[in-house]
């Protein structure tokens, strides 16, 4: 564990959320330890002839497809937490699952990025949670970080998703109470949750205003949701349903296999005067992706679709190098944008959460 | 080429109207001549040297590919194979007269996956006597238009009974004109188009949704394993595997010359052979990561074996089971004990074909027939039907006559 305290160290020292990260050297070494303590990862490298001896840079550390996830215990050490994807068909073998041993470098990772890219303000505003509390999901990845995130970073933070899915007429009555104080609010969950949020508010004729400085972090994109919803009228809804602006609306990727996120940069630039910016998905310095040929598996020209492969150092407790089923390309020097799930994969997503509670 | 795109509702109810007027005055011509016809104009078709460019644009094939398959097009219209079909299904003497009471029009929706798909299309709707209706999918617009042309230099009397149309997909409008005038429907392509369009439909109709194909090797058969494998990896790299006759899975009996583990390898080297004469096809990058992800999975299966990579891949898997396709020139092999076990394995109605190899099809057909199998065949016969390939288990002219049908298997030997 030692090595995963060290790194928890690094990925909170300040300046908090961006800390240096010398990743090259963060990544072979991570990839020592993990060939060593990880038997189902060390054979997956030893089929393709791959050693730390024979790794000379972060790009040739072998990636995992997440399909492995759903067949092999894929840790360094005995788990702390075990984390699995959210899925309505394809039985148990379908399901990932994420065994984590050290939960203190997944906080870390996670409480840096979304204080960087949802609240860079420093603001603390109280949270609507609109996800099923900790107690009924504790095998949500997303739920524990947003858990931990609350704990540390909000002065109050109340769930809204119930055994039976979305609690609305207690959310209803919170906004209202949230629009009376005119205090901001970050409410985060899942984008199905917030569309039928939306939908109760116009079938109501209801619409709030919620104080300035309130936010939207919503995850899972179209998973899960009763019909289709572009990203451009998720956002326009925010507005006419919360009265919270487009830029104050951050979208989450993360996946049940990875202990860090990426965030939507549109905040982030605001607060640093990059609000012509095209709105991309970010990391924090210690994940980076690349997009690869699903042929080749090498890198695709810059701007190109392909699937995406994330390098993740926080978790270092399982495996770094994760090739998702997820298409996508490189925007800009820092972004990624997300174009799709691969046809055929398994449904999963942290979008299903609701769906698997009872729907929205 | 002649891309016969449709813009308006009046222009097709023009073209549809002017075609019924064509099936009237071709009323009284026999099928034996409409045969003819069409067996001429498949082999004009075929050497129209303009097609095959703007195919290899279109769909993406490389053009050794698209030189393989146009002849297997072509080759199904083998005018013995008509005349038999015709005499099977209509009864003796029928193809000297004109084609019995039947509809009006047929509407066939095709899908993109292999080009040429209108060819049959066409022809088992003139046997019948209907006029034909081609709306082309995407990747092979010219294959239809051209077919008319060719149908028109030997018959253009006939060639008037068939409308060759293409449309963007999801063109409402067109869609619902089409479908108002179709007595019979026939429905190919993916389970999505299927739905969007069978409750809008006023006729009959015929669907095609997405099903596969496997091949079945004896061990006696595997006592010449190089040549067993060069015909299955034939079937399966013709069309990019994307057709439902190609196959997907080879199963191989256990106790011949040669493990089916060994035939995994040989099959391999029968794949990278086959790229070399036909290099694969430009793929979406959407349809390679489909494959990729698939492959990826299939790697921590329990007892798998992964031999190769998608392009030219075996799967080797220790259970006798059927699993889900991954096409990009990727097979599956898995040995069984007996192939009498095979039909006890394949889901219902998901096998279009079985490709055999020293098996005894007799003995398979009831048990597989029973299964929704449609056609068996010898490997490397897989992706070279004729007209009387009784698609999905409906009688070819049967079904579009209305006709009530058993379920059907054919047997080539």
């Amino acid at each position: 564990m030692a090595l995963e305290t060290e790194l928890a160290a690094a990925l909170a020292a300040p300046p908090r959320g961006n800390p240096a990260i010398d990743f090259e050297a963060w990544a072979l070494r991570v990839f020592a330890h993990q060939y060593e303590r990880n038997g189902p990862y060390r054979a997956f490298c030893e089929r393709r002839g791959v050693t730390p001896r024979s790794v000379a840079s972060w790009h040739e550390v072998p990636a995992v497809p997440t399909a492995a996830f759903r067949r092999l215990e894929l840790a360094c050490g005995p788990p702390e937490a075990v984390f699995r994807t959210s899925g309505t068909s394809g039985g148990p073998d379908a399901r990932g699952r994420h065994l984590v041993p050290a939960l203190a470098l997944y906080d870390a990772a996670a409480l840096a990025a979304f204080e960087r890219f949802v609240l860079p303000d420093a603001a603390r505003p109280p949270w609507a949670v609109l996800l099923p509390s900790p107690a009924l999901r504790p095998d949500s990845s997303l739920v524990h970080m947003c858990a931990a995130a609350a704990d540390a970073l909000a002065p109050r933070a109340d769930w809204y998703v119930g055994a039976d899915g979305l609690e609305l007429e207690r959310l209803l009555a919170r906004l209202a109470d949230d629009e009376r104080s005119g205090e901001a609010v970050l409410l985060a969950g899942v984008t199905a949750a917030f569309v039928a949020l939306f939908d109760a508010c116009r079938a109501r004729g209801r619409a709030f205003r919620l104080g300035p400085g309130s936010r939207v972090m919503d995850t899972g994109g179209q998973k899960g949701l009763a019909r289709p919803v572009s990203r451009a009228a998720f956002l326009r809804s925010c507005w006419t349903a919360l009265g919270i602006p487009a830029y104050f609306c951050v979208n989450e990727y993360g996946m049940t296999e990875l202990c860090s996120q990426r965030y939507d940069s549109v905040l982030d630039d605001r607060f640093h005067g990059r609000s012509l910016a095209p709105r991309r998905l970010v990391a924090p310095p210690w994940l980076r992706t690349r997009v690869l040929d699903p042929d080749t598996l090498a890198p695709v020209p810059p701007g190109a679709t392909g699937l995406l492969c994330h390098h993740d150092l926080a978790n270092a407790g399982s495996v770094s190098v994760v090739l998702t089923e997820d298409l996508g390309r490189l925007v800009g020097d820092d972004g990624i944008e997300l174009q799709g799930r691969v046809a055929g994969a398994p449904p999963r997503g942290c979008g299903l959460l609701l769906a698997e509670l009872g729907g929205a | 080429m002649m891309r016969l795109e449709v813009q308006t509702r009046e222009a097709l109810d023009a073209r549809v109207d002017a075609a019924l007027l064509a099936r009237r005055a071709a009323a009284d011509l026999p099928i034996l001549a409409r045969a003819e016809a069409l067996a001429r104009a498949a082999a004009r078709w075929q050497r129209d040297g303009r097609l095959a460019d703007v195919l290899v644009d279109t769909t993406g094939f490389s053009r050794p590919m698209i030189d393989a398959v146009l002849p297997l097009a072509a080759d199904a219209f083998a005018a013995s194979a008509i005349v038999a079909l015709v005499e099977r299904e209509l009864g003796a003497g029928a193809i000297e007269k004109p084609p019995p009471a039947g509809p009006a029009m047929v509407l066939h929706v095709l899908a993109s996956n292999v080009p040429a798909l209108a060819l049959p299309a066409i022809a088992l709707g003139v046997l019948v006597g209907a006029v034909v209706l081609i709306k082309s999918g995407r990747d092979d617009p010219e294959s239809a238009p051209a077919f008319v042309e060719a149908l028109a230099a030997e018959r253009p009397d006939l060639a008037a009974t068939v409308v060759a149309a293409y449309w963007p997909g999801a063109t409402t409008v067109l869609e619902d004109a089409a479908l108002a005038r179709a007595d019979v429907t026939v429905l190919t392509g993916g389970d999505a188009a299927l739905a969007a369009l069978v409750p809008r439909m006023r006729g009959r109709c015929v669907l095609h949704g997405p099903r596969t194909s496997i091949a079945a090797v004896g061990r006696g058969a595997l006592a010449d394993a190089p040549t067993v494998a060069a015909r299955i990896a034939a079937d399966a790299v013709l069309h990019e595997q994307r057709g439902c006759l190609s196959p997907q899975t080879a199963y191989v009996e256990e106790g011949g010359a040669m493990a089916p583990r060994e035939f995994a390898d040989v099959l391999l080297a029968a794949l990278e052979t086959a790229r070399e004469r036909l290099p694969p096809a430009r793929a979406a990058v959407e349809e390679r990561a489909a494959v990729r992800v698939a492959w990826d999975a299939a790697e921590h299966e329990p007892g798998t074996l992964l031999r190769g990579a998608p392009g030219a891949g075996v799967i080797l898997q220790d259970a006798a089971s059927f699993r889900p396709p991954i096409g990009g020139r990727t097979l599956r092999v898995h040995p069984v004990r007996e192939l009498g076990m095979l039909p006890g394995l394949l889901p219902m109605g998901v096998v279009e074909c079985v490709g055999l190899a020293g098996g005894d099809a007799t003995a398979l057909a009831a048990p597989l027939l029973a299964r929704g199998v449609a056609r068996i065949c010898p490997v490397g016969r897989m992706q070279r039907p004729t007209l009387s390939w009784p698609r999905g288990q409906h009688a070819p002219l049967g079904t579009l006559l209305g006709r009530p049908a058993e379920p059907c298997l054919e047997i080539e030997r």
